[in-house]
């Protein structure tokens, strides 16, 4: 871990009292998880006039396996639990059909070109602060607000206290402005206070397990989910080369979109040093491996940038994050347009992986963000 | 800012009526909580309180004390009817079994149809006009039994239908059933206190489902009326309580409550469905004025007085009722999904309305806290509501 990411833990913005003032009435995400029930329960806490609602984003029964917690009614029933418990109103908003456009489509599209795509970051962008945001608007809701442990105060987002749980890396792409109406009320905890608020409210979801998989992809098994959309025969989940840096062909791989880079399983064993994916070529369904040295990279390139904070210009200096889990690296704008921004890092970035994210931060405060290309 | 709630969902349930609550009172108390199959004194108390209802629902519904039988409810009054019929039939063999219904019907006879469907039954659907009624003629057709799949062993049709208020012509299927020989279930849940149900002057009806806290009674408790007490098998097996076609100790209190409410509804139902047909037209009138594009669902025929069923254009009901819940206006979507579920409504699907309008229906249900005052805030409210969610899907369609 990097010195300047010690330097982020435990810190709350410079804005003292991140927690904004009860201001009427807000329009809380429940997923039925107990962030966001905990969430909840502190604005009703703080005196805002609370409207719970759960986003209903896919199948629920449809799907291959339909009684899978996250694919059934038990989240939204959770979350109604909670809201009762609450004494506040809950309801249900559909919102399939635009995940469908926004999230689920473009996941399955990112990877048949061969990217790794965050699910979640469009999710945030476009589901939760645009769609649910327009829900919040027409219901007079003059804030919104989700379980994220994310801090956003004064019009800026800020990494969450609990530095483990953070998750400002998925918030890049919130319209500056909406961040403003954001209200985080468990930005400011770490997990282990949620889950003890959670039970001085008395409320069902406090022992709740965590989930850490994508909402949409049962058990984890993403290729499932690009088989069902793309058919088996696709390009992106039929055989093609496993090539080395150097151009050697060493294998068959069973199709590109199973690969990461940066990940090791599924590939040749038996090597004084294990090998890497370094790159997949969609073009010629060549996935490319090479050993760690080959997974290090010294410059970014950022697409479909958003700013949270003022537009950085060439030269300017700041730290970039380019996976949830890693540490951010200090960088420097090598080059920057509307939607396009070139980084030069200073220290070098592990397994940078296009179309995840690269997220721009100075100490614990999000600048912006952008796709890796 | 304290906003004006209105009740407009007495279709879902109603509050307990204070006679009611004061008939069940001693049944709750130390005075007459024995069991009513008990010889002893506590059980003769509860007994008599039991009896004095069955004979309180049967006068109200104009048909014999041996004919009625405590439910836990109008589901189970609308499984114990088919289920009970097919079996009584067929035994534990229901590959000849063939039940007739409708599909606007409520999800407890649907339910019950495709239990004994997956048991080996077959089911044949009569099919609705556009207002919701079901095809006479298709049925007459049916009780012929020429089909391939013989002559049916029940029958049921809604009396008036939950969703829209449509009211079935039930006399007629009662003739035409008894004239085959076939007997007849009718969900009257949603018809009783509303019109006159009077079961002696219809020989053809042979089962009955009635429910409590649809007239002002407690959740839990409904009956059954079964012609001459016969014909149809216990699907609950225990002791020989209710002459053993409804074993279990019989909830007294819910019982003597809704013998109260059947009793005041039969008694009040002229002027019941005069009072909410004069609210629910004005209602109707007022909602359309301002929303000149407003589609009433099964108007074109008879309705149930106290059910109005519409659909504004360009929204969808469970935007429009989250909206309306804030302003203070309590409705449902007719069959309450709670679930967001954009799935539009069997019933109205049934009538062939087209999708993007079916999605949009709204039902609003008068009854006990219903006044005619309240139905020019009902149709300001209702139309800002409007207003705001077309506003809303406009924006979202931008993006």
């Amino acid at each position: 871990m990097g010195a300047m990411v010690k330097a982020a833990v435990g810190q709350r913005p410079a804005a003292s009292g991140h927690q904004r003032a009860a201001e009427g009435r807000v329009l809380v995400a429940m997923s039925g998880g107990v962030d966001s029930s905990v969430a909840a329960a502190l604005l009703v806490e703080q005196g805002w006039e609370v409207v719970g609602a759960t986003m209903r984003l896919f199948c629920y029964g449809d799907g291959p396996v339909p009684d899978r917690p996250c694919c059934s009614l038990d989240s939204i029933h959770d979350a109604r639990a909670v809201a009762d418990r609450l004494g506040v109103p809950h309801y249900v908003l559909n919102l399939e059909d635009r995940f469908g456009r926004d999230v689920v489509a473009d996941f399955v599209a990112e990877y048949a070109r061969g990217r790794t795509p965050i699910p979640c970051v469009r999710c945030n962008s476009f589901t939760k602060f645009t769609d649910l945001l327009a829900h919040a608007d027409a219901l007079g809701c003059d804030a919104i607000a989700t379980g994220h442990y994310a801090q956003a105060s004064g019009g800026a987002l800020w990494r969450g206290c609990d530095r483990a749980k953070d998750q400002s890396y998925f918030l890049w792409g919130i319209r500056r402005e909406v961040v403003a109406r954001m209200v985080t009320p468990v930005g400011g905890l770490t997990k282990a206070e949620t889950r003890a608020a959670a039970r001085r409210h008395g409320l069902a979801t406090a022992e709740k397990p965590e989930s850490q998989e994508i909402c949409f992809v049962p058990d984890g098994d993403y290729v499932a989910v690009l088989e069902r959309h793309l058919g088996e025969e696709a390009a992106a989940l039929a055989p093609g080369p496993l090539v080395t840096t150097s151009g050697d062909v060493i294998g068959q791989h069973a199709g590109f979109a199973r690969y990461t880079v940066g990940q090791r399983r599924g590939l040749p064993g038996g090597r004084s040093r294990p090998l890497h994916v370094v790159a997949i070529r969609p073009d010629t369904r060549e996935v490319v491996v090479g050993e760690a040295d080959k997974l290090l990279s010294w410059s970014l390139g950022l697409e479909a940038v958003n700013w949270l904070d003022e537009p950085l210009g060439p030269g300017a200096a700041c730290e970039v994050q380019v996976r949830h889990r890693a540490a951010a690296v200090p960088a420097v704008v090598a080059f920057a347009s509307e939607d396009r921004l070139d980084l030069r890092l200073l220290e070098p970035a592990r397994a940078v992986a296009p179309g995840q994210s690269g997220v721009l931060y100075r100490d614990a405060r999000v600048l912006g963000g952008g796709v890796i290309g | 800012m304290a906003i004006r709630r209105i009740y407009l969902d007495h279709a879902a349930t109603t509050p307990v009526r204070t006679e009611v609550r004061e008939a069940m009172l001693p049944f709750l108390g130390e005075e007459a909580f024995g069991n009513p199959s008990s010889g002893h004194h506590f059980g003769r108390a509860a007994r008599a309180g039991l009896e004095a209802a069955r004979k309180r629902i049967a006068d109200a519904l104009g048909a014999q004390v041996r004919e009625i039988f405590f439910t836990s409810g109008g589901t189970e009054a609308d499984n114990q009817a088919i289920l009970g019929c097919v079996i009584a039939h067929h035994g534990t063999d229901l590959s000849k079994a063939h039940i007739v219904t409708s599909p606007i019907e409520h999800k407890a006879v649907l339910g019950a149809l495709h239990e004994a469907q997956r048991m080996g039954a077959r089911a044949t659907m009569l099919g609705v006009d556009a207002n919701g009624v079901v095809d006479l003629d298709a049925l007459a057709e049916l009780l012929e039994g020429r089909g391939e799949r013989g002559k049916p062993c029940v029958v049921s049709v809604m009396w008036v239908n939950n969703e829209t208020g449509v009211i079935q012509p039930v006399t007629r299927i009662a003739e035409l059933c008894r004239a085959a020989g076939v007997p007849f279930h009718t969900d009257a849940v949603q018809a009783f206190g509303k019109l006159p149900v009077h079961l002696g002057g219809l020989p053809g009806v042979t089962m009955c489902s009635i429910s409590a806290h649809k007239i002002g009674g407690p959740k839990g408790v409904g009956a059954i009326f079964v012609r001459d007490g016969k014909g149809v098998a216990s699907l609950l097996h225990g002791g020989g309580q209710q002459r053993g076609l409804r074993p279990g100790t019989e909830n007294v209190p819910g019982a003597v409550a809704l013998g109260r409410a059947a009793e005041l509804a039969a008694k009040e139902q002229p002027a019941t469905a005069r009072a909410l047909g004069a609210i629910r037209d004005a209602a109707q009138a007022a909602l359309a004025q301002r929303l000149p594009d407003l589609v009433v669902h099964s108007a074109g025929t008879e309705r149930g007085p106290n059910i109005l069923n519409v659909s504004a254009p360009d929204t969808d009901s469970e935007t429009m009722l989250m909206h309306l819940d804030l302003a203070g206006l309590a409705c449902s979507s007719g069959s309450a999904c709670s679930t967001g579920s954009v799935r539009p409504s069997h019933v109205l699907s049934a009538m062939g309305v087209a999708e993007p309008v079916a999605v949009a229906a709204v039902r609003l249900s008068f009854g006990s806290l219903s006044s005619p005052d309240q139905v020019p805030h009902i149709a300001e409210t209702y139309a800002a509501v409007v207003a705001k969610v077309r506003q809303l899907r406009a924006v979202l369609a931008r993006t």
